[in-house]
């Protein structure tokens, strides 16, 4: 295994009324990565990964990372507009395919039940926005930050946990993680981290739709995965064994297998 | 001088466990006693309509939430009682919270109908809360401030505009704010914040010319905020004074020395507010949740309760009784040494308010009542005296809002 970080470029784009941080990396078709709620440390594995056969672009949502946010900018309803702008006016041809992480997933619903031909593939992994079956969103409110990481992974001895997370934090990642918390709470507050009105609009969808759901996350129940396969026609769903609600993190290999196996069929 | 009383309104119970400390956000309802709660609310009720009678300006009330440290879950309840039992003093709310409220023309009404029952007696003072209102009434931490502006503009509206007309804000909106119930006193009755560490807030406040009262902060503390008023002011291009500037900060009095250290130390005991030295704070992210505070707000907060990251106070070694006693934390004696003590907070600080904290902790009824009747009788008329001496306007002698240009 390889720990030397694959080529990425960074940069700040002045973009769609944000100043947006943007990592970019990989060649070929291009695939959008919508981050969750607690933003993206750095150019991870599953990244790299995904970077030998796409062109794969991280931004920092508005309001996570170093990018700025506009006021007007108070749901994910809003994000999901935002990102169709972001998407317009950066040039990523469309349609292209699309993985959403948590927070990410359910913006990424969004935007799909209003234009669904701007995504060729999703991929939803561990979404929130739908109000589990069974079970409730953890509430990351109710915990401190570092809570919030230990209850996003089963394995806590896995690589990417221990790079970023379990271990002391600069200053000025602690600052991040605060910012990043505060980018979540204005996007999440209430009704927390879901949408009444998203369930509804599932049947709308007409993107080719891959779920991919830790079979042991401790933060969007398991069984949000079924309603959101129930809502949208033909959606698949892979689940991943022993593994918490960042499969991204926690099962790199795996998880990018089952993305680039969904992507290529 | 204008000189308030205070009680924190903490439930009482003997075997309150250690680890519970304010039960802020912690402890479950079931352990709230419905027939304890009749006695210790009335017993507040009683101490209230007795501070009038000794001579307190203003009766102060205030409110938390999911907070046994606090019974007064809703201030405008007692202070609508007080509105009818009470005949003179001033009721002091410090205050409504406003950004936790979702319908803040009900609460305009309700303060209009304090307002005409006591006779025009209500100060309907206003603030931002501490995070665990936000929690407990799920308000957005996000929208704090801007709520808590936009709130404020909304009821300054709907006090001094004839009716109907329409709001259409950011955070709140209606088609029709007609409420049948205005407030007697005009324009509208007079605004107080009381606050503890935020600049903004402060600098909010002078740019109203609203009075604002430090709560049991320390002296530098307090003198670096009464500061930012004052410079505030001066930008405002009026002069602020004392009748702009409140303190407030325990009392205990007693016949002798001993007798006042033997019973002030219940002050310090029983289920305490977290604000307090040496008690336990809820976790920093209940307290301030992220987007609520500044980060200068926050160092300041850091600065002020020393929590560490368990949330226990660091402090809390130094925070003995008899440390706030020697620090002026606490002014605890006889009537001779704390009116001594009393001058020099006077002499330092020059509030035109101050705001005793008195009957707190574990205090019992009668020790409250007595030390009522000390105050009444020897503290306040001397403190009358040095207020003039000192030249110490209230905002009943000055008013806030009419200061000279600079």
């Amino acid at each position: 295994m390889t720990t030397t970080p694959a080529a990425f470029t960074e940069e700040t784009l002045q973009i769609a009324d944000v100043s947006l941080q943007m990592r970019r990396g990989g060649a070929g078709e291009p695939l959008l990565i919508l981050h969750g709620e607690l933003g993206v440390p750095g150019w991870l594995k599953a990244y790299e990964l995904l970077a030998e056969k796409y062109t794969v672009y991280v931004p920092s949502l508005p309001g996570f990372g170093e990018s700025s946010v506009p006021d007007w900018l108070m749901s994910v309803r809003d994000l999901s507009a935002w990102t169709n702008w972001f998407i317009r006016e950066y040039g990523i041809s469309s349609p292209l395919n699309v993985i959403g992480f948590s927070l990410g997933g359910w913006l990424a619903t969004e935007i799909a039940t209003v234009n669904s031909a701007l995504f060729k593939k999703m991929v939803l992994v561990g979404a929130g926005g739908i109000k589990p079956a069974q079970g409730e969103i953890w509430d990351y409110f109710m915990n401190s930050s570092r809570e919030a990481f230990e209850q996003s992974f089963l394995g806590r001895d896995s690589e990417e946990y221990l790079k970023y997370y379990g271990r002391d934090w600069s200053p000025e990642e602690g600052d991040q993680i605060e910012t990043n918390r505060e980018g979540a709470i204005r996007l999440l507050w209430r009704p927390y981290m879901h949408s009444v009105t998203l369930p509804g609009l599932l049947p709308a969808i007409a993107t080719p739709t891959l779920l991919v759901w830790g079979r042991e996350d401790a933060v969007v129940p398991i069984s949000s995965c079924e309603l959101y396969q129930n809502g949208i026609a033909g959606a698949q769903a892979k689940i991943i064994e022993d593994c918490g609600h960042m499969p991204e993190m926690e099962k790199p290999e795996e998880f990018a297998k089952a993305v680039l196996d969904f992507l290529g069929s | 001088m204008f000189i308030g009383h205070f009680t924190e309104e903490p439930w009482q119970v003997e075997n309150w466990p250690e680890e519970w400390g304010p039960g802020i956000i912690k402890v479950s309802n079931s352990e709230y006693d419905p027939r304890l709660a009749h006695d210790l609310y009335n017993r507040y009720i009683d101490e209230k309509i007795y501070a009038e009678e000794m001579g307190f300006d203003g009766l102060m009330l205030n409110e938390h939430h999911s907070a046994p440290f606090c019974l007064n879950g809703v201030a405008n309840v007692q202070a609508a009682i007080l509105a009818r039992v009470t005949k003179k003093a001033k009721i002091l709310l410090l205050g409504n919270i406003l950004p936790i409220h979702d319908d803040p023309l009900w609460l305009a009404e309700q303060l209009a109908m304090i307002d005409v029952i006591s006779n025009g007696r209500l100060i309907p003072g206003i603030v931002r809360g501490a995070g665990s209102e936000s929690i407990a009434h799920n308000a957005p931490p996000h929208y704090n401030r801007e709520r808590f502006e936009e709130a404020h503009d909304f009821l300054i509206k709907t006090w001094t505009t004839p009716g109907p007309f329409r709001w259409e804000g950011k955070h709140y909106q209606y088609r029709y704010v007609n409420p049948w119930a205005v407030p007697m006193q005009k324009p509208h009755p007079p605004m107080w914040v009381p606050g503890t560490a935020s600049k903004e807030t402060v600098e909010w406040a002078a740019r109203h010319r609203y009075p604002y009262i430090m709560l049991s902060t320390q002296e530098e503390i307090t003198k670096q905020m009464y500061q930012v008023y004052y410079d505030t002011a001066k930008e405002e291009g009026y002069e602020a004074g004392p009748q702009n500037l409140g303190y407030m900060f325990f009392l205990h009095v007693e016949e002798t020395t001993e007798k006042a250290m033997e019973v002030g130390r219940t002050l310090t005991q029983g289920v305490r507010s977290p604000f307090d030295p040496g008690v336990s704070k809820p976790i920093p992210w209940i307290l301030s949740p992220p987007g609520m505070n500044s980060k200068g707000a926050k160092a300041m907060q850091r600065q002020m309760l020393a929590f560490d990251s368990t949330g226990r106070s660091r402090a809390g070694a130094l925070a003995s009784f008899e440390d706030q006693v020697a620090t002026n934390g606490m002014v605890v004696g006889t009537p001779e040494s704390c009116i001594a003590q009393i001058r020099r907070i006077m002499e330092t600080l020059r509030p035109g308010i101050i705001i005793f904290r008195t009957g707190d902790g574990a205090m019992k009824h009668e020790d409250q009542m007595r030390t009522l009747k000390l105050m009444g009788e020897e503290v306040m008329p001397a403190m009358r005296d040095i207020a003039k001496e000192l030249d110490l306007p209230g905002p009943y002698d000055v008013e806030p809002a009419a200061a000279a240009a600079v």
